[in-house]
């Protein structure tokens, strides 16, 4: 977990100008803990959720309503926010829509829904993560520290060099090894890799997948992306049936593991 | 005008010539028969024929001839008028049967927008309703739609009688055609009832009219389905002749009546897709909304428990478990009623089993309460492709294991395992439980079910078994369960697999 907070927070070079949210968290975190808001109607979700995370060492807003948020986001400009998908007042995904045209902080969103579809739209919209309810506090944290630790990487920042589980990466040579025995990619296994990266461990949506590694075309290739994934995995995790580099989001897609 | 001429002509006899007198009266002929038409015409020939001969040729005043040039000049007189009266007669005939032509062909048109123009089809058919009434002199009509069986009498346009006397005679008339119609009526024939109360079926190519018909029935098909029934009726339809041309305007009006009720039908059926789509759409609705109004406070709960565990309170740990197991029943119960209502959501595709397994091992590794799940691939052989929804299978996987663990005591394991089985890819999840009685075997599937042998820790909802076999099936698959030698049950899931090939992936 440590290794990657460092190889994530390398990318941001110096003298360059730092983007608001996110330079702002890694500026302040060392004196003032981050500010996380959430949104959903439940009060006594809110309290039981916000008291955990204060806990954790965060400091929290609250908001009831979809409009309340976005208001509230405005004002207080949080270094994470957790949006519910069910509010009264409009749609999760219009309120997220909202967030992301004018804030760059990592959104959460919260589903108590089962649909897939749902939350690959939330990821569309500009969600880094979701969390299905009834979600535990340990897994609720985990992700917010997650997203808090990682910038919304724009390709331009990829990392250069980093380390995934026991894997050693070289994105500018495009080279993975492992103990310094380097690992042969063919160029649709490196552009799925590559595309993982490169969404910084957000869920990469199938539609999303397709597009980054064969482009716009139709036809067999895209199919045949589980059985790529699934042939990769062989070559680069230790365990393939408890894969920690590439992580299965059911019905949804991939994301590259942190942790 | 003929004695007018003769008249005036007689003065002047001395004068004129005889052929001057004639050519005088054959212009009266010609007069006469093109405005009186042929019988007239001939008449007025004839009377002018007797005419010269009494009054203009000698002697005069007898009907006798005198000399045989007189003869040549009647003959000719006579041939002249009748082939002019001829002519002239026939001209008009044609030029009467062309306005009746123009006017069907207008009536038509005018009966094919009617049915068409409208934007509801009940008003397209009233229109027509009221045309076909208007155009054949009827009192009333009536178009009546017939549904698969003929007795279920469907939707009505009528273009009523004026008055209560008659429209209840209407009313008589029509259950009587109906009736009739019911009882079979092919589409060449027309039901006719007649005063004394019996209705008749004649063809309708024979039938010219009868005095005491008060309605006639027209059966209306539509691709040689009979759709519904076109009664006209009233003290006027005996005069309704059915000639030739008559005939092909009512087989005209049965077909756009047809269409008319086609329409009507098609849009009907298009509302009700549109009632059962917004059913359908307000049950996803519900189910969404049960679904987060339930998981909701479960979360509170599960968080409030683990901040409770956190201030080190003993129950917390039980709290959150029995949270996370009310919440897997939610999802059965949820996922149960969505697979009966058929709005499961599928997506069919290529997966691995490699993939799916992980998944569902990923997924329960929160629950495993000390015991072992152990997973055994064959990485020497091809990866293991089949068709199926990735999340439903993990459904599948999901309740397999949470049953295998069930029957397996802490410390033990459960093993998961995929092969290639002829067709299918079997994935089989092994357990060292006490396994499922001969009597008990095909009842476990069912929902609700719950064994007698019934494992020590109990509270299963006896639905996890029936959704993993009814989501195998709706993808073509199917759990089975089988003794394991030894003791223990193997419950194996197949689906369909898909076989390895090489030149499809292209540089793996």
């Amino acid at each position: 977990m440590q290794k990657t907070l460092t190889v994530f927070q390398s990318q941001t070079r110096a003298g360059e100008a730092p983007s608001p949210g996110r330079s702002q968290w890694a500026q302040t975190a060392v004196e003032a803990a981050p500010l996380v808001l959430i949104i959903d109607d439940e009060r006594e979700l809110r309290t039981a959720v916000g008291a955990a995370l204060i806990v954790a060492g965060m400091q929290t807003r609250e908001a009831e309503t979809g409009r309340a948020g976005v208001k509230l986001a405005a004002h207080e400009n949080p270094d994470l926010i957790l949006l519910d998908l069910g509010l009264p007042d409009c749609r999760g995904i219009d309120v997220c829509g909202e967030l992301r045209s004018w804030t760059s902080s990592p959104i959460i969103a919260l589903s108590a829904r089962h649909a897939e579809l749902d939350k690959v739209a939330m990821l569309r919209a500009g969600a880094d993560d979701y969390v299905s309810k009834p979600f535990g506090m340990t897994e609720l944290i985990a992700r917010v520290e997650a997203q808090l630790r990682r910038a919304r990487t724009p390709h331009r920042d990829l990392p250069a060099v980093f380390d995934v589980d026991d894997l050693h990466i070289d994105m500018a040579l495009g080279i993975v090894s492992r103990n310094a025995d380097p690992i042969r990619l063919t160029r649709t296994e490196w552009g799925i890799f590559r595309t993982l990266v490169q969404w910084a461990g957000r869920p990469v949506p199938h539609q999303e997948m397709f597009n980054a590694v064969w482009g716009r075309q139709f036809g067999n290739p895209s199919q045949y992306l589980r059985v790529y994934v699934t042939h990769l995995r062989r070559k680069i995790e230790r365990d393939v049936s408890t894969p920690r580099v590439i992580i299965t989001e059911p019905g949804i897609g991939y994301r590259l593991g942190s942790d | 005008m003929l004695a007018l001429a003769t008249v005036t002509l007689v003065q002047l006899r001395g004068d004129i010539e005889q052929s001057h007198a004639a050519l005088v009266l054959l212009l009266v002929v010609l007069g006469g028969s093109a405005s009186g038409g042929r019988a007239l015409g001939y008449i007025l020939a004839t009377l002018g024929f007797l005419l010269i001969d009494y009054f203009f040729q000698a002697p005069y005043g007898l009907l006798s001839v005198g000399k045989a040039l007189d003869w040549v000049l009647l003959a000719a007189f006579l041939a002249s008028a009748f082939v002019a009266t001829e002519l002239l007669a026939r001209a008009k005939e044609e030029a009467d049967t062309a306005r009746a032509r123009t006017e069907e062909v207008a009536s038509l048109s005018r009966l094919g927008s009617a049915t068409l123009k409208h934007a509801r089809a009940e008003d397209g058919l009233h229109e027509a309703g009221s045309l076909i009434r208007s155009t054949l002199g009827a009192q009333w009509c009536t178009i009546r739609q017939v549904n698969g069986s003929l007795r279920d009498t469907g939707w009505t346009s009528t273009a009523d009688a004026a008055d209560d006397t008659s429209l209840a005679r209407q009313r008589i008339l029509e259950a009587q055609i109906v009736g009739r119609v019911a009882a079979g009526l092919d589409e060449r024939e027309v039901a006719l009832a007649v005063a004394g109360g019996d209705v008749s079926i004649v063809s309708i190519d024979s039938y010219a009219g009868h005095d005491a018909v008060e309605a006639l029935g027209l059966p209306l098909y539509a691709e040689s389905r009979l759709v519904g029934v076109l009664i006209v009726g009233g003290d006027t339809s005996a005069s309704i002749v059915f000639d030739a041309a008559r005939r092909r305007f009512m087989a005209t009006i049965a077909y756009y009546a047809a269409l008319g009720l086609e329409r009507v039908r098609l849009a009907q059926e298009a509302g009700e897709a549109h009632a059962l789509r917004e059913a359908n759409r307000m049950k996803d609705e519900v189910l969404a909304t049960v679904s987060h109004d339930l998981r909701t406070p479960l979360t509170t709960i599960k968080v409030l428990a683990q901040a409770a565990g956190l201030r080190g309170d003993p129950a917390a740990g039980i709290i959150e478990e029995q949270a996370d197991r009310l919440a897997r029943m939610v999802t059965n119960v949820l996922d149960l009623s969505t697979i009966r209502a058929g709005s499961l959501h599928l997506e069919i595709g290529l997966n691995t089993a490699e993939d799916v397994i992980a998944a569902a091992v990923s997924q329960v590794q929160g629950r495993l309460l000390g015991r072992r799940i152990v997973t055994t691939f064959d990485l020497d052989e091809r990866e293991l492709i089949a068709r199926f929804d990735f999340v439903q299978t993990l459904r599948i996987l999901g309740n397999l294991l949470d049953n295998a663990m069930r029957y397996t005591p802490p410390g033990g394991a459960v093993e998961i395992d995929a092969s290639r089985d002829g067709p299918w890819l079997a994935i089989r999840i092994l357990d060292v439980g006490p396994g499922v009685a001969e009597a008990e075997r095909t009842r476990i599937f069912e929902a609700f079910y719950r064994p007698k042998s019934q494992a020590p820790d109990g509270g299963a909802a006896g639905l996890g078994l029936s959704i993993a076999q009814r989501l195998a099936e709706v993808q073509e698959g199917s759990v089975a369960y089988a003794p394991r030698p030894g003791g223990g049950s193997i419950f194996t899931l197949r689906l369909p697999a898909v076989d390895w090939d090489p030149t499809l992936l292209e540089d793996m």
